[in-house]
């Protein structure tokens, strides 16, 4: 083999190496009383989101289930496509919306330090792919950004205020969903953090800012076994949900690995996507176009 | 994992010049803690053409890429010394007291649907997940908007599982609340109840009167009426795997993942370390192993002997509804350690595939945001090479 044949070869098989690693852009949705969404373990359908065609970070996923069952009964689902994109030589950006931020940190927290076998990132029909051989610790995650998570829950599931007959409201109960799991326990990965503040409907259930559906205390992750009064600064009588990792106004301190990357000063997004990537998903998503990239 | 970087090596420099194309994509500002608004930024830039606006634009992305990518690693690499199962406890600060009562105060629920922010309903509740035989311990009391108690009377409270669908409703029962000094408290203990089988959420509805109004609150504990082990006691600690372990012999009955969290105190009873266990156990007599790592042991630098105390713990159940069954908890100390110095501990970092895999990509990462913005701007200021504070994940 001439030298021009040995370079040549040498860009093949590189460029096959380079093709095989590839970055994605998991995009795990949240509550969907009516099943109205996308199919589980279909990750191109986007209907839960808005228009597929809209940019949402490099190699966009939609991780869907059923958004009506308990996070346990469906953490598979997310399992399923965590094995799928993010093992091997695969690794994976996530976006986290409402519930599906509870679902993931659940996943993390007790199944994030599981043996994984590596897979080929070509699911089938029901969302799994394919082995390829070897395992692995855990899965390959860069980051995850949270709009309006629920990880906290909400006191609309508290209240009786949604179905009491749809056991993921069950799990959205504050005391619930703080207790499901150790929160802090993300396996070193960053959840960066954005909270909505256009919030009206319920604001008699919902203590401090809230987005309608989520108060401040759970998108901006506060800890603790029970919720608590956040709101942007210039509430004289509410503690300032406060950027970053810093410790709130009145001494309460996030969860280890969280940090608020947006608070709604101007209460401008609310909680909901509108099927138009519509509301703080809209915010999240400008930030993961740009920062989800190979 | 390491076939493409030996493979990517003999193209190195395609890479590089590659990332000269790469620069012309777009990047977004991803904000990373502790993050500042980014809009204020952009409202207070001063006009200036669209060719320069854009090109300040695409290079506060790149800076902000740096950022992130800088962050990213290097609080992995500050907090990664230690295994994710053997943490300081200023980590977890939610986890430390797992049978604290949890409190809450929210406005009076009425029935239309409503709530009245004149009365304030406080309440607590003692557990929220409940192993077969345990109770918990609910209360609540009515206040005004100053604070001042205001009289209650419980006029009903029932516990029902909750069930879905086509499944059998589950039995209800009466909760017996009492009075004492204006606060209403009841103890449910469901083996003791007809609730003695039913495995998952059990509601408890409690209805009051309260300043001339009608209210209710809904408490949830979740029960699992079997044990899946049972602890044999005879603890033991020992030096090995680089890590002072505690070792709890536990008796399975079911066989499976079982997740168990265990909290240290110094000599003092200051909370040191949180240590967990997530691993499958067969049937039989087995070891849950509780760890502090050597090297958390002596950065922290306690004063000894720790004490383990207030362990918990569960059998996971994947896909299913409910997820887990309770071990019996062990409340209050559970292991007085006998070990006086670190001495014989080994002070060595944490090593593990994953962590290898994590340092290697995020270092990856950080060097190509680097280059990306030297190649925009070869005159941009770089942060320092090395990692320096401002990292803390909590």
């Amino acid at each position: 083999m001439n030298q021009k044949h040995t370079l040549c070869a040498l860009c093949l098989l590189s460029a096959a190496g380079i093709a095989e690693a590839a970055n994605y852009t998991l995009w795990i949705s949240g509550r969907d009383p009516d099943r109205s969404g996308g199919t589980p373990g279909n990750y191109t359908d986007f209907r839960y989101w808005g228009p597929d065609t809209t940019p949402a970070g490099v190699n966009k996923k939609a991780v869907n289930w059923d958004g009506y069952s308990s996070v346990a009964s469906q953490s598979g689902r997310v399992r399923d496509a965590l094995d799928c994109f993010c093992t091997g030589p695969n690794w994976c950006y996530i976006a986290a919306y409402s519930a599906g931020e509870l679902l993931l940190g659940y996943t993390l927290a007790n199944f994030g330090g599981t043996t994984r076998a590596l897979k080929n990132a070509s699911p089938n029909a029901a969302g799994v792919c394919g082995d390829t051989g070897g395992v692995q610790g855990g899965w390959n995650i860069k980051w995850v950004r949270v709009a309006s998570g629920a990880s906290g829950g909400s006191e609309l599931a508290n209240a009786g205020a949604w179905t009491t007959s749809e056991p993921l409201v069950q799990d959205l109960r504050t005391s619930t969903a703080r207790a499901m799991y150790n929160h802090n326990d993300t396996r070193n990965i960053w959840f960066y953090r954005y909270a909505g503040a256009r919030g009206t409907l319920y604001s008699f259930l919902l203590p401090g800012q809230d987005d309608e559906v989520v108060s401040y205390h759970s998108s901006g992750g506060a800890a603790g076994s029970s919720g608590r009064t956040l709101c942007n600064p210039g509430d004289w009588f509410c503690d300032d949900l406060r950027y970053g990792t810093e410790r709130n106004q009145g001494g309460s301190v996030k969860w280890s690995w969280h940090s608020v990357a947006f608070r709604d000063d101007g209460e401008h997004f609310d909680h909901y996507g509108d099927g138009n990537w519509q509301g703080i998903i809209g915010v999240v998503r400008e930030a993961m176009v740009g920062s989800a990239t190979n | 994992m390491g076939w493409r970087w030996p493979a990517a090596a003999g193209v190195a420099a395609c890479i590089v010049l590659g990332l000269m194309a790469l620069v012309g994509d777009g990047e977004a500002l991803p904000e990373a803690a502790p993050a500042a608004p980014i809009a204020p930024v952009v409202a207070r830039a001063p006009p200036m053409p669209a060719a320069l606006e854009e090109r300040a634009a695409r290079r506060r992305q790149l800076v902000e890429q740096v950022r992130l990518t800088d962050h990213t690693y290097c609080s992995y690499l500050a907090h990664a010394r230690y295994p994710h199962d053997s943490r300081p406890a200023g980590h977890h600060p939610d986890q430390l007291y797992p049978n604290q009562a949890l409190l809450e105060t929210n406005p009076m629920r009425i029935e239309n649907g409503d709530s009245d922010a004149a009365i304030q309903l406080q309440t607590s509740q003692s557990r929220v997940y409940l192993a077969a035989g345990e109770q918990a311990v609910f209360s609540l009391r009515a206040v005004d908007g100053s604070g001042q108690p205001l009289p209650l009377v419980v006029t009903r409270a029932l516990a029902q599982g909750v069930t879905y669908g086509a499944s059998r409703a589950a039995p209800r029962v009466s909760v017996a609340f009492t009075e004492d000094d204006g606060a209403w408290s009841a103890p449910l203990a469901p083996a003791q109840t007809a609730l003695a089988g039913f495995h998952g959420t059990i509601r408890l509805e409690v209805r009051y009167h309260a300043g001339g109004r009608a209210g209710f609150v809904l408490f949830d504990v979740l029960y699992s009426p079997l044990l899946p082990a049972v602890w044999r006691g005879g603890a033991s600690e020992a030096i090995a795997g680089g890590s002072l372990q505690f070792s709890l012999p536990l008796d399975v009955r079911l066989a499976g993942r079982y997740v168990v969290t265990g909290r240290i105190d110094d000599a003092g009873g200051r909370p040191f370390a949180l240590a967990t266990f997530n691993d499958l156990l067969g049937q039989g007599t087995q070891q849950v192993r509780l760890k502090v790592h050597g090297k958390l042991l002596h950065d922290g630098a306690p004063r000894l002997p720790l004490r383990l105390r207030d362990v918990d713990g569960y059998l996971l159940r994947e896909d299913a509804d409910p997820d887990r069954l309770l071990l019996p908890r062990l409340e209050g100390q559970v292991f007085a350690s006998q070990t006086a110095t670190p001495d014989g501990v080994p002070d060595t970092e944490w090593h593990s595939e994953e962590r290898s895999r994590y340092l290697a990509e995020y270092a990856k990462d950080r060097k190509l945001a680097r280059a990306r913005l030297s190649g925009f701007d070869p005159h941009a200021p770089l942060p320092p090479d090395n990692c320096v504070g401002g990292n803390r994940a909590q």
